[in-house]
């Protein structure tokens, strides 16, 4: 019953942000249900196959904002084949046909085409924000029709996507009456950069905050960029390597001095560390400092540009920084809140006496209390370590640990890790997100279901014993939304026991486990609001139908529109 | 499928690592220990990524064997990440060009020719001498031949692959003079797929 007009109620509704509050706002009665859908402005779609264009429109029909996610998340690690789907194509066609007057448009994991991205510039005149993550299937070519055709675009932000760098002119296409960025990353192009016309455009662009440069940009460029962008808040060095004679690093130093907005910094994708003191005098401002590209920054250069960074509250970095460095950083940054260390050496070419330990982890602890956030890519680790970790942060939100080595036990007592990651759990009550690594066993399993109230999302790798690990996690975690497996023998019966969990889930990802053929049709039979796909590259067994045979990939997600069709051959929906 | 005998086990190409039994599930370790403590030295295993590629798995300690999808980081990251664009460096198109007699390297950006012929001509203009295109067109003619190392670290003979594969390969040029090219232990044509 309203006893407000429905013009308050929509006011009211507008300070709402928050996409859960509103879908909460939305069950409360008709009328409310309606009022909302018709003032909904921004929505966010965490899988792009739950539902479909149409019926989003027809439901959100003043939607400006959208935000899609297409692959699985293990599809970063290799392990979703390519064409797997995604496909941004249907939904950009759709809103344009039914001109809806979008204006933002953020995918990750999306394959987008140069078609998609043209067809987009020309059908959303108000269209102002493009954020791609992660996505690939597009070229500079695409990239081209945005900046000719988005005449209000204020941002432009491309995060580590595959871009088949045409090295066009995509950067002459913004018009000369393009005035209105703020955002500008296209730190993961690969090609040359037309350096002139990257300067006009900047020169123009007096509300620029944000600005990420590629490999291509080299110093002298930066120094002009930089002296006609002072008011920019957030830079990505490009390339930083040759090194300048004396006159070049004044002005350099000169023109980063001005910056005194600038709080975040990264890329340094080339980097010669001598040049890093052009950078001093803005460290005490820095906020945020992404150093993960930067592999030739290491040892004294890193740990001074380090020790001047104060205000940091967020920290990505190699682990080539060591054990000692995170002390520095311990004691440094005492207002860091998200620390992440990524692994240096990949290829095991080196001895990695330069990785990090649980020395790093436990004096990062010690020193920042105000920690939330953790990704840890380490050689080894202990139960104690963990432990400590826990009583001196028990405020984490995400906590990602990943041990080099799989299956890796306590490198001092040999045992498994269930005691240290139970602690974590136990003492971190607002944990949303966990991955774990190392040696596992089912008692770890045990500690999640008990502990794990408030966990949306548990990666697993390599570890439990029996089925009724999975189950404790399934029966104990009721915020539970991403559940992704790989290598850990849980079959059939701890995937069949509560079939009705999965509704409360947005997906599981089940890979190289002990699921079989069989299991997933009757869960298919007992869950048809479930889409349970089968991924199977290996060209001879593909419609055997041996249900004994186990399901190499497993992915299954609640959809409200069925069996989607653009699949690949190799991937089967039961 | 389990029927034909070990061999044909062995040479089927499967998700996962070597030795595993589609019937009995083991740990990680225990698979790994299986396959270095036997003799492993003679055979060879394939795994096979998403990408369609097979990746060796190494014979080395545990510690270096290479898992799909593990450590956990992005694709994107392990491509960019500063060893590995170092090692490949394609995509940037900036490659170190040598030439014999000349004291010091030039570098020059492959990605602005687009195709061999324009490749000869900025050689040429990059060294201020006419002889290098005519190398690269009409080889068995010339003082000088083009070779490049590729991301194998071979030197080939430039001109043979497509252009597209050529740039995704080539690492650095070197002109050398003909008569120091025999013997240099260039790979013969048709060798690469």
């Amino acid at each position: 019953m309203n006893y407000f007009p429905d013009e308050v109620i929509e006011h009211v509704f507008d300070s709402i942000d928050s996409h859960r509050d509103r879908n909460s706002i939305s069950l409360v009665c008709k009328s409310w249900h309606k009022i909302e859908r018709c003032s909904r402005r921004t929505v966010f779609i965490g899988n792009c196959y739950a539902i479909n264009p149409e019926r989003l429109i027809g439901r959100f029909p003043c939607l400006r904002s959208l935000t899609l996610k297409g692959k699985p998340h293990f599809a970063d690690f290799n392990l979703v084949p390519h064409e797997w789907g995604g496909f941004v194509h249907p939904w950009i066609d759709a809103l344009a046909r039914a001109r809806v007057g979008l204006e933002e448009l953020r995918l990750k994991r999306m394959v987008v085409s140069d078609e998609s991205l043209e067809l987009l510039s020309r059908s959303f005149v108000n269209f102002k924000s493009l954020v791609l993550v992660s996505c690939d299937g597009f070229t500079t070519d695409g990239l081209a029709s945005i900046a000719a055709n988005c005449r209000h675009l204020r941002e432009l932000d491309l995060q580590e996507n595959e871009i088949d760098d045409h090295r066009g002119q995509w950067l002459n296409c913004f018009p000369d009456t393009c005035t209105t960025l703020t955002l500008l990353n296209f730190a993961c192009l690969k090609g040359e950069t037309n350096l002139a016309a990257l300067e006009r455009l900047v020169a123009r662009s007096p509300n620029l905050k944000s600005l990420k440069l590629n490999r291509a940009v080299p110093l002298d460029a930066l120094t002009r960029l930089m002296s006609c962008a002072p008011q920019l808040v957030d830079l990505g060095v490009g390339s930083y390597e040759n090194e300048p004679d004396p006159e070049s690093f004044v002005k350099l130093m000169a023109a980063i001095k001005k910056c005194t907005s600038l709080r975040s910094l990264s890329g340094f994708l080339e980097v010669a560390p001598r040049c890093l003191p052009a950078f001093y005098p803005i460290c005490q401002n820095l906020i945020s400092l992404n150093l993960s590209y930067a592999a030739e920054i290491q040892g004294n250069h890193l740990i001074k540009l380090i020790q001047l960074c104060k205000r940091l509250q967020r920290l990505w970095i190699l682990d080539s920084i060591g054990d000692k460095g995170l002390e520095v950083v311990a004691t440094t940054c005492k207002e860091l809140q998200e620390l992440r260390v990524f692994p240096s050496d990949l290829h095991g070419e080196e001895d990695y006496n330069a990785a990090v330990t649980e020395v790093g982890l436990v004096a990062i602890s010690a020193g920042c209390p105000k920690l939330h956030s953790i990704l840890y890519f380490c050689k080894q680790m202990t139960n104690a370590a963990l432990i400590t970790v826990a009583q001196n942060c028990p405020n984490f939100i995400r906590f990602r640990l990943a041990i080099l080595e799989p299956n890796k036990p306590d490198h001092l007592t040999s045992q498994s890790l269930d005691e240290g990651f139970g602690a974590i759990v136990q003492a971190c009550k607002g944990l949303k997100r966990l991955s774990v690594s190392g040696l596992l066993t089912d008692k770890f399993f045990l500690y999640i279901g008990m502990y794990g109230e408030k966990l949306e999302m548990l990666s697993i790798a390599f570890a439990g014993d029996t089925d009724k690990g999975m189950l404790y996690v399934l029966n104990g975690c009721k915020k539970m939304r991403k559940l992704e497996i790989r290598d850990s023998p849980f079959g059939d019966a701890a995937l069949l026991t509560d079939v009705g969990k999965y509704k409360t889930m947005r997906s599981l990802w089940m890979s190289s486990c002990e699921v079989t053929l069989g299991g997933c049709k009757r869960l298919a039979q007992n869950a048809p609001w479930l889409n349970v796909e089968i991924i199977n590259e290996n060209e001879n067994n593909r419609n055997g139908e041996d249900e004994r045979e186990k399901v190499d990939k497993l992915y299954l997600y609640r959809t409200v529109v069925g069996t989607r069709k653009d699949a690949p051959p190799y991937v089967r929906i039961l | 499928m389990e029927k034909d005998g070990l061999e044909l086990e062995i040479t089927e190409l499967r998700l996962g690592l070597p030795g595993r039994d589609v019937a009995k599930k083991r740990g990680f370790t225990e698979m790994i220990m299986t396959s270095s403590g036997s003799n492993s030295d003679q055979c060879e295993s394939g795994v096979v990524s998403s990408g369609g590629e097979v990746e060796k798995v190494n014979d080395a300690p545990a510690a270096k064997s290479q898992v799909v999808g593990w450590p956990p980081v992005c694709s994107y990251r392990r491509k960019n990440s500063s060893k590995e664009a170092s090692k490949t460096k394609v995509g940037l198109g900036y490659v170190k060009v040598s030439m014999d007699g000349v004291p010091y390297l030039r570098k020059m950006d492959l990605g602005s020719s687009q195709g061999y012929d324009d490749l000869a001509f900025a050689l040429d203009k990059l060294f201020g001498f006419r002889g290098i295109g005519v190398a690269l067109k009409d080889g068995d003619n010339c003082e000088y031949v083009t070779i490049y190392e590729d991301k194998d670290g071979d030197w080939m003979l430039a001109g043979d692959v497509p252009w597209g594969m050529f740039i995704e390969s080539c690492k650095r040029l070197r002109i050398m003079k003909r008569s120091d090219a025999t013997g240099f232990g260039l790979q013969p044509r048709g060798v690469d797929e």
